[in-house]
């Protein structure tokens, strides 16, 4: 709660910081700032996306492509289908939050997107190529698409800042002095300025969980996916976390997330996923979803989530 | 170690009569063997005389003590004049001056024994029959060829141990190969044929004795060099028993390495991996930059032992030729035809040998992962 505290007053200092010198690079994060107030104030997405309308660019025009477009998408474990055909798109800068039970299927979708899990048949259209094709070239297009997971994943034999240097600099999208210069940009604006320099098994799991945003952000992804980024956290913690995906979200960002976070769900996304049994079992926004679910197994399962 | 030592002799503790009473029989029974020629004591009969009966004083108090005990079982504690706090102080250092006396008999009797013996034993003109004096003389007589076997064991192992090494850090990557969605036909052929050989080769050299794959190594290099026409004496100056023995300690030691290294490298979190693919690194640029490192850093404490196994194994190396301490020993046993007691200086070497390995590798594995890491407050 204390930690939770301190990224808040953290925020604080940051906005005041940003007024005072608002004329210069900075709005972006002042608009940044408005929507997470407003957003926490409990006012609905719609009415943030009319306050800041260059903060989320073009998700609004519908004719757009989508970015990431999957079609009757099959995986199977052994005997177990895990997901049963599934079609689903994403536009460029929507939030979309997938929820369900566990073991409806939400992480294996989500691993499909970047193929960390190989689909048994369907495809998925990322940027006019299907990443579940036999030969494409996952790796290329994996790099436009960063991952955060549950368990963190830091690489253990490095420190903070040459996580987020790593594939940068290995896969040559920059210098060496311009991917320490984006690392420590992410970093600071993850809130881990002090910690460029400390191995990153010395972190704390919330810790942990940032600099993966902010190693994935280095490699200027088109799109995030989040795998359940809180589930192995410490609840005091989780409040850091979500933070910055608010941010993120707030900056246009264009977000899958898995969450079990039904409050970041409602106030963050644009669409609300809801999977069971390996389907897409309902979907709509997020007022839709929380407050009017057709769905009986919907019901049953927020009925669930949300009595407590 | 050595505080418990400073202990014994600054604070007051219970062994005083018991513990001192039997390090003084010890005394009393090496004052009574016969003295040696270069004993210092032997020119002084009288202090020995005192020294001996100073012993014997002290264990008829020893005595008196326990008899004392013994009779005031009960109120011991409080009625005993050894309770006293300065008897018992007394008693104590008077315990420390016991084993003063008893550790100038063992200086006197088995220290100056021993040189005595050395001396006579190196310059015996015979082999002499007792074993102690039989194995000084020929270690005497033989220590050039047990140098040069020891250095040359030290050679085979650590330089075999190094070459495996860095054969296994090859091998082990065509091992662990796997095909990937985006390779294309030659790029899968090769992880197939990369991945297969390092199998097969592991299979044949873990599954056969050393002995034999040097005998196939040494003839087989001998007779394909014999076949280009060299002669005997030629081959013998490129293609040296040494020489042969090294290419087959290294292949041997290169398949369990890489065993070795395999089971670091399958104990990295698969969640590295999928991190690194994550990002769009290839499965090759995942391997070298973030599993590998953290893989042979696993590996380190179980690839050390591999220096230490080689120290020993290379003694089978002997029998093409190699003139390791195995073949000193046997040409030493050979010369004076006496088995047991040059065999037992082999062991004791090869003990040496290994516990020195093992103390050198446990420094260094320790500097290399022991470094405990560097723990930060939370952040906000």
């Amino acid at each position: 709660m204390e930690e939770l505290q301190q990224t808040v007053s953290q925020q604080d200092q940051l906005r005041e910081t940003t007024q005072q010198t608002q004329a210069g690079e900075t709005t972006q994060q002042t608009q940044a700032g408005e929507t997470t107030q407003q957003t926490q104030a409990g006012e609905t997405t719609q009415q943030t996306q009319a306050n800041t309308p260059d903060a989320q660019p073009s998700h609004d025009n519908q004719a757009a492509e989508p970015l990431i477009r999957i079609e009757n998408l099959r995986k199977s474990f052994g005997d177990l289908e895990v997901l049963k055909d599934i079609n689903f798109e994403v536009m460029p800068g929507e939030v979309v939050s997938i929820i369900g039970a566990s073991g409806s299927g939400k992480s294996t979708l989500l691993r499909c997107i970047n193929l960390l899990e190989v689909p048994d048949s369907g495809h998925v259209w990322f940027h006019g190529s299907d990443l579940a094709g036999e030969r494409t070239n996952v790796n290329e297009l994996r790099e436009s698409i960063g991952m955060v997971f549950q368990s963190f994943n830091l690489f253990n034999n490095k420190n903070v800042l040459d996580n987020c240097t790593l594939a940068p600099v290995t896969l040559k999208k920059c210098s060496k002095a311009e991917a320490e210069e984006r690392g420590r940009r992410h970093l600071t604006a993850v809130g881990l300025a002090d910690f460029i320099d400390a191995p990153a098994t010395s972190l704390s799991g919330g810790q942990k969980q940032r600099v993966a945003i902010a190693r994935a952000l280095c490699m200027e992804p088109e799109i995030m996916l989040f795998d359940e980024p809180t589930s192995a956290l410490d609840p005091e913690i989780v409040g850091e976390v979500l933070n910055v995906m608010r941010d993120l979200a707030a900056e246009g960002m264009t977000m899958v997330v898995v969450t079990h976070e039904m409050e970041f769900a409602r106030s963050v996304s644009d669409r609300v996923v809801f999977m069971d049994a390996g389907v897409i079992a309902e979907q709509g926004s997020p007022e839709d979803i929380f407050g009017n679910p057709r769905e009986p197994r919907t019901r049953e399962f927020l009925a669930r989530y949300l009595g407590e | 170690m050595l505080g418990r030592i400073a202990s014994f002799f600054k604070d007051d503790h219970r062994y005083v009569f018991l513990g001192t009473s039997a390090f003084a029989l010890v005394g009393l029974w090496l004052a009574m063997q016969p003295r040696t020629p270069s004993s210092f004591l032997a020119q002084s009969y009288a202090l020995e005389v005192v020294l001996y009966y100073l012993l014997v004083a002290w264990l008829v108090l020893s005595a008196v003590a326990l008899v004392n005990k013994l009779i005031k079982w009960r109120d011991y504690g409080t009625s005993s004049p050894f309770v006293r706090e300065s008897l018992r102080r007394m008693v104590r250092i008077a315990s420390y001056v016991m084993w003063a006396i008893v550790c100038v008999f063992i200086v006197d009797r088995l220290g100056m024994g021993l040189v005595d013996l050395v001396r006579t034993s190196t310059q015996a003109s015979s082999n002499p029959t007792d074993f102690l004096s039989s194995t000084v003389y020929m270690l005497s007589k033989s220590s050039s060829i047990f140098a040069t076997g020891i250095i040359t064991t030290i050679e085979l192992a650590t330089f075999g141990t190094i070459i495996a090494f860095f054969l296994a850090l090859l091998m082990v990557f065509l091992r662990i190969q796997e095909i990937d969605r985006s390779d294309n036909d030659f790029i899968r052929f090769l992880k197939t044929v990369g991945s297969g050989f390092a199998k097969l080769y592991s299979t044949v050299i873990r599954g056969t004795p050393m002995m034999i794959q040097g005998m196939i190594i040494y003839f087989a290099g001998f007779g394909v060099l014999r076949g280009t026409g060299m002669s005997v004496s030629e081959i013998g100056a490129i293609w040296s028993t040494f020489v042969a023995g090294l290419v087959t300690i290294s292949l041997n030691s290169t398949a369990y390495m890489m065993e070795v290294l395999r089971g670091g490298i399958e104990a990295v979190d698969s969640g590295q991996t999928e991190a690194a693919r994550s990002l769009g690194l290839s499965q090759w640029q995942a391997m070298m930059k973030v599993v590998f490192p953290q893989g042979v850093k696993n590996a380190v404490p179980a690839l050390s032992n591999e220096l230490v196994i080689n120290i020993k194994d290379s003694s089978v190396l002997s029998v093409i030729g190699v003139f390791d301490l195995m073949f000193a020993t046997t040409t030493v046993a050979g010369i004076y035809f006496k088995q047991s007691e040059i065999y037992v200086v082999a062991a004791v070497c090869y003990l040496i040998l290994t516990m020195t390995a093992t103390w050198l590798l446990n420094k260094l594995s320790r500097r290399l992962t022991g470094a405990a890491p560097r723990t930060l407050p939370s952040s906000n």
